[in-house]
Formats: C-alpha cells, sequence, structure tokens
C-alpha cells in the first residue's frame, strides 16, 4: 500500500478533498478552521493522510512542526499540494518549499469554479512546465475534477517523478552549489536532499542543525562566511533573504500562468459584518438566532413530544412486564434505569441536531475569522485573544472541539487560558439538567436560560481579567489571521460534521449513560449486603452522603445531588438521567427548592467538565500540573459562584 | 523623509513594504503570509474598534493588530 500526504494552506478545502477522496469513512475531525488532528483515508486503496493547514514549512508552529517532520521521516509515497487557485501566488510559497523534500509532488488546483467569477484564468499546463509536478485543476466543493485527480495520483504513483527545484537568484545559487559538494552534506539523514540540507544549513535552521554532527573547522568556517556574504549583500538575515527569494519564484511562476482580468470584487455581506456600528449587534443576533432557532423553536416542538413518547412507552412496557410477571428487578431496569434515564437524555438529539447543524455553517461560511477580527480589542483587554472567541462560540455546542479549535492561538499562555475557560460556556449535553431545572421550578421564566449563557461568560471574563492582573510580563503577542472568503458551506462538510457531533451525542446515550443508568439504579435499590431496600439506605445513598457534607453550604447536601454531580463527570447528561433514576423528575421539588436549583445549576455550568473535555484540556494543556490547576480552578470557581449565587438569592426572595 | 509604518496607514491608503522590524520569530511569520519587501499592501478596513486592521496583499485578506503593523516599514 502506498501513502499519500494531503497538505495546503489553511482555507485552502483541504478538508472538503479529503472528505470528497475518501467518502464518508474516514472523517474524524470535528475541530473547526484548521485540521489539527490526524486524519486518515483510503483512496483508490492507497492510504491518504490529511496533514494540518499551514502557510509555510518554519519550524515555529507545532502545525509546521509536525507536517515537516512527517515528510521528511515518513517518506509518503506522494505529496498532494492543495492550492487555492484564486490565491495562487502565496499558495506557490509553500509549493516552493514542498518542491524541496524529495517527494513527487502533484498540484491540486482547488476552487475553479471560483476563478471566472474572481476574473482569473490560470494556464495549468504552463504551470506544470514550470514547477514540474503534474497539474490538475478541480473544485473540491462541487465534485468536478475529481476523475482526472484520481487517475494522475496513479500515474504520479506510478512514475515517482520529482518536482523541479526552485532557483534562486545566482548570488544565492554559488553559495548553494559549493555547500552541496562539500563531503559534509554527504552525512545528512537519510532521505533528505542535498539541496534542502544546503538551505538549511544557510538558514541556521535548528531543527537542522540539531540533526547532523558538528561540522568541520574549515566548512564552519566557509558557512559563517557565507552569511555574512549573503547579510552584507542583501542587507537582511538569512531567512529573511530565502523567503524573499521564494516569494519570488511564487511571483515569477503566477504571473506567468495567471491572468487576472477584473479585480476581486468586494464582499457585501462584509460590510456589515465587519462594520463599526453593526459588527458586534450583529453577532449578537446571530448567536441568538442559533439558540432561538435549535433550543427555543426545534427544541419546543420536539422536547414535549419526545418526553411524553418516553412517559407512554414506559408505561405500556410496565404494564406489559407487569402482565408477564416479569422480575420486578428486571422491569425495574428497564423502565426506571434504562428508559428514564436514556430517555431523559434523547429527548435533547433533535434541538442539539440543530444547534450543531448551525454552528458548523457559521464554521464553514468564513464568519468565524470576521468574529475573530471585531472580537479582538474586546478579548486582548481580558487576556484573551480573538482567536478566542472561536472557542466560546463551539463551546455552545460541545467543549471537545472547542477545546481543540484552540490551537489556532499562537501565543501559549493565551492558548492554555483559552482551555481553562472554555468549558464555562454551557455546552449541548449542560443543556438537559437546565432545562429540567428552569421547567420545575421558573416555569414562564424565559429570561432566566439566557442569564445561564451569562453568567458562563462572566466567569471566562472574571477568569481572563485575573489572569492578566496576575501576568507580570503583560507581552503583547502577535494576532495574524488570513480573512478567508466567505463561502457557501460545502453541504457535504456541514452534513458530516453535524452527523458526527450527533451522532457521539446519541452514541453516549447508547453506551456510557446507559451503563450508568443501569448501575445507578442497581445501586439505588440495594444495600451493600444486596438486599433490596430503600433509596434511603441503598449503597449509592451511603456513597453519595460521602461527599454530600461538601456540598451542604450551596444547599444541594442529600446524596442524590452529589451522586448526579459524580455520574456526570461521565458525561454531563448523565446528570438529568441520575436524577430521574434517584429522584424522578416529577418530585424534584421535594429535594431542591427554587434558590438550591439555581445553585445547582451554577454549579453544574461552571465546575470541571466532563471527562472526554478534561481528556481534551490535558491534550492541549500537556501538562498534568496545569490540567489540574484547571480543574481545581473550574471547581472552586463553580463552589464559590453557587455560593453567591445561592445567598444572593436567599437575600433577594 | 520620516519612515513610515503600516498602522499609519488610513482605510483605502496603499503602501509598498520597505523592510520588517520585527524580532525573528514575528518577522518570519509575517514574511510567510507575504509581507516581502516591495510588496504592495492595502488597508481595507479597521476593526470595530479601530484594531486590528484587515489589509489585502497578494490577492488575499488579512488581518493583524496595529502593534504588528508597526513593524512593517513602508516606502
Amino acid at each position: 500500500m502506498q501513502t499519500i500526504a494531503l497538505i495546503g494552506n489553511p482555507n485552502c478545502g483541504k478538508t472538503t478533498l479529503f472528505n470528497t477522496l475518501t467518502g464518508t469513512t474516514a472523517y474524524v475531525g470535528n475541530w473547526p478552521g484548521v485540521t489539527v488532528e490526524k486524519k486518515e483515508g483510503l483512496v483508490n486503496g492507497h492510504r491518504i493522510l490529511d496533514l494540518p493547514g499551514i502557510y509555510s514549512l518554519s519550524p515555529y508552529s507545532p502545525e509546521e512542526k509536525l507536517s515537516r517532520r512527517y515528510i521528511l521521516d515518513e517518506q509518503p509515497d506522494l505529496i498532494i499540494d492543495v492550492i487555492d487557485a484564486t490565491n495562487l501566488e502565496r499558495s506557490l510559497y509553500l509549493t516552493t518549499q514542498l518542491a524541496e523534500l524529495g517527494r513527487p509532488l502533484l498540484l491540486a488546483l482547488n476552487m475553479e469554479d471560483l476563478l471566472e467569477k474572481e476574473g482569473i484564468r490560470i494556464d495549468a499546463r504552463r504551470l506544470s512546465q514550470m514547477t514540474g509536478c503534474p497539474v490538475v485543476q478541480i473544485s473540491a466543493s462541487k465534485g468536478t475534477g475529481i476523475n482526472a485527480l484520481l487517475e494522475e495520483i496513479e500515474r504520479s504513483l506510478e512514475q515517482k517523478k520529482l518536482p523541479m527545484q526552485p532557483l534562486f537568484s545566482n548570488f544565492i545559487e554559488r553559495y548553494i552549489t559549493t555547500i552541496i559538494e562539500d563531503d559534509y552534506l554527504h552525512q545528512i539523514p537519510k532521505g533528505r536532499q542535498m539541496r534542502w540540507a544546503a538551505i538549511k544549513l544557510l538558514e541556521a535552521d535548528e531543527l537542522f542543525l540539531s540533526s547532523m554532527p558538528a561540522p568541520p573547522q574549515a566548512f564552519q568556517t566557509y558557512i559563517e562566511q557565507a552569511r555574512k556574504e549573503l547579510v552584507e549583500h542583501y542587507d537582511d538575515d538569512v531567512q529573511a533573504i530565502i523567503i524573499d527569494q521564494r516569494y519570488k519564484v511564487a511571483e515569477h511562476i503566477a504571473k506567468d500562468c495567471q491572468v487576472r482580468t477584473k479585480k476581486a470584487k468586494q464582499f457585501n455581506f462584509d460590510n456589515l459584518a465587519t462594520s463599526k456600528f453593526g459588527a458586534i449587534p450583529l453577532f449578537i443576533a446571530i448567536m441568538a438566532a442559533v439558540f432561538y432557532l435549535s433550543i427555543g423553536l426545534v427544541g419546543g416542538y420536539t422536547t414535549g413530544w419526545l418526553e411524553s413518547f418516553f412517559a407512554f412507552a414506559s408505561v405500556h412496557i410496565q404494564t406489559l412486564a407487569d402482565a408477564m410477571q416479569v422480575h420486578p428487578l428486571l422491569s425495574g431496569i428497564l423502565v426506571d434505569g434504562i428508559i428514564a434515564g436514556v430517555g431523559a437524555v434523547l429527548t435533547f438529539v433533535p434541538q442539539l441536531f440543530v444547534l450543531f447543524l448551525l454552528l458548523s455553517i457559521l464554521e464553514d461560511c468564513g464568519y468565524m475569522a470576521r468574529i475573530a477580527f471585531i472580537m479582538d480589542r474586546l478579548m486582548r483587554s481580558m487576556g484573551l485573544s480573538g482567536k478566542s472567541i472561536i472557542p466560546l462560540v463551539i463551546g455552545t455546542g460541545c467543549s471537545v472541539p472547542a477545546i481543540m479549535s484552540s490551537r489556532t492561538i499562537e501565543h501559549q499562555k493565551q492558548r492554555e487560558l483559552t482551555v481553562i475557560v472554555t468549558p464555562f460556556i454551557p455546552c449541548g449535553a449542560k443543556m438537559p439538567v437546565f432545562a429540567l431545572m428552569l421547567t420545575y421550578f421558573f416555569p414562564g421564566k424565559w429570561f432566566i436560560a439566557p442569564l445561564i449563557y451569562l453568567l458562563g461568560i462572566l466567569a471566562v471574563i472574571i477568569t481572563g481579567l485575573l489572569a492578566r492582573a496576575l501576568d507580570k510580563h503583560k507581552e503583547t503577542n502577535a494576532f495574524i489571521l488570513e480573512l478567508p472568503r466567505y463561502q457557501i458551506p460545502a453541504a457535504k462538510n456541514v452534513w458530516l460534521q453535524t452527523k458526527d457531533r450527533t451522532l457521539g451525542f446519541i452514541q453516549k446515550a447508547g453506551t456510557i449513560i446507559l451503563l450508568s443508568s443501569v448501575i445507578i439504579y442497581l445501586l439505588s435499590s440495594y444495600s451493600f449486603t444486596l438486599q433490596a431496600v430503600d433509596a434511603e439506605s441503598s449503597m449509592l445513598a451511603i456513597l453519595g452522603r460521602l461527599i454530600s457534607p461538601l456540598l451542604a453550604p450551596l444547599g444541594f447536601g442529600f446524596w442524590q445531588a452529589s451522586v448526579a454531580l459524580l455520574t456526570g463527570i461521565a458525561a454531563k447528561e448523565s446528570i438529568v438521567s441520575t436524577l430521574s433514576v434517584t429522584i424522578g423528575t416529577a418530585s424534584l421539588g421535594s429535594f431542591f427548592t427554587p434558590d438550591t436549583a439555581l445553585s445547582y445549576m451554577t454549579f453544574i455550568l461552571l465546575s470541571s467538565p466532563c471527562i472526554a473535555a478534561i481528556s481534551a484540556m490535558f491534550k492541549e494543556l500537556g501538562s498534568k500540573r496545569k490540567l489540574l490547576f484547571a480543574v481545581l480552578w473550574q471547581t472552586g470557581f463553580a463552589y464559590v459562584a453557587a455560593l453567591i449565587i445561592r445567598s444572593a438569592t436567599l437575600l433577594l426572595l | 523623509m520620516m519612515q513610515m509604518t503600516m498602522d499609519e496607514l488610513t482605510v483605502g491608503q496603499k503602501g509598498a513594504v520597505k523592510a520588517i522590524n520585527a524580532p525573528k520569530q514575528l518577522k518570519r511569520r509575517l514574511m510567510d503570509m507575504g509581507f516581502t519587501k516591495g510588496v504592495g499592501v492595502e488597508v481595507v478596513k479597521l476593526a470595530p474598534m479601530g484594531d486590528p486592521m484587515e489589509v489585502s496583499l497578494r490577492g488575499y485578506h488579512l488581518c493583524l493588530r496595529k502593534a504588528e503593523a508597526r513593524a512593517i516599514e513602508l516606502r
């Protein structure tokens, strides 16, 4: 089996192409904006790998390092460079770097369908001549040119032809030639190209130098001399000179292959989306519309309907079980355990589906980058970056992809802070418990639900301001972000992403929540001596009472609430199913009062997220100490906030 | 003549890059995005709160903060 690597700039349509080539089976990317996870699939029986979207192969960002190391060490049989044809010059800059890695290279000119509208014509044959690479024009979103691409993939895998090397100015080429001729360069690791190594040597690339033995004195002197002469000649540092040369090559090729007949037209929507006074109200309106459509409209219709369906089902199954004289233990597990627990969670599938759908449209259409643009100034004053807004928005769906999307934030401290605050934004899985509490204790008080989101945002702001105040260095950092063209989201991407996230939710209902419902039912029906007992003296009650004293000051010091919180660590939806199994959703009033319900919701909103989100946090924070701090901070914050909320409501009510 | 930096451009104004005066990593980052000597840039708009700014270069749009734009010297 041969291996193909897919690479290209962010926003070049690489993920869409990957989805088109591999079909539905290979998609694992819940993560928006850029492709950061390792995604694999099969195309024509070859293994195809989706590398992160990058602009360059410099050794600075983790994505760039990863891509570079992968190509050099794993030696894929073919690299497919996906090029946004409407952005040829900048895309070719990456191509000039890929061409030096010694692997066969195939250029996929994507967005062919947009060229005419943008007033661009590209001579693909000329491009192929100038780069020495086969070129195929495609439109990944429209699905055109894919057959030609597949044929070209086969041909390239067979021929294994290497691309032409981009040539720099004679002044530099002289040094490169001399270096290549030196014996020292024959010690480069296997698979590395001489020319690439020579350039890295001149650039003093740290990653490369560390992979080489120390050069002999005379050679070292020569390199240093060469660097000095280059710096003097160009009046710039060597890395900058090489970048400049690469862009000159890219400019030269683009100029020769491309005709721009009219200027790219102005975006119209953008005039509103980023306008001085309209931008932020529009953002708020869009988010409000997302929640109204999913939770309000669709949720309003479907929740009641599904609830009565599950109630109907449990009554009839119970009757049937009684008629068939099924053992009460079995019918109990089925009706009071599984149907009560899983049903309470499944009720939310339709509205979450709509929420995930709308969020993934937002992610795919190019608006997210604009939100980052308009919110950056505000976010910066809280020690965050404009890019932090993207995880926060996605976090309203699920914290896991949200935490992962924080990877686009370059600055480490801001990235870590974003990871820590993202779970404060209530995710879809917390919605069931809020809905349960709100409809029971505050019927008709519609304004409380938005207040929950506001409280989450407040927690983000407070944490951000504190972190900023405590940061001694007050370092400023770069915020550089491409504003991609607005586009109609590729239906396939949106569908796959929505389906993935919704199925993930359903899958949890069928596994973790099913299992925990059964276990909770059993634990709450039996004592440690395995006698069928009252819930009050059950194993679960005894376990719950171990931690409930801690929670007593918050007003929910009874074991059912503590146990529900514990199962919430597995999945937040479990809180509802546990409460339904141990208390029963109809008798919440004999345990909670409005003030303790508020304090309970506050605690759930802000305390440590579910295990999936915790492991995502661990991955992004990269250290157990930081993870521990994050979880303690979240839970501590939740404790104090719940205490304050409860005292405040007691005073006010 | 006084040297001019990109953050001083107003919306709609154009310029050409002369040099980048920034620490190594930021400089490399800006150059990777296409800010090389002689390339033409145009300020497209400013964010609602006046910062960051949206510029167009090499046929695409990019946003960056004024602090970074200050590192880009124009001629």
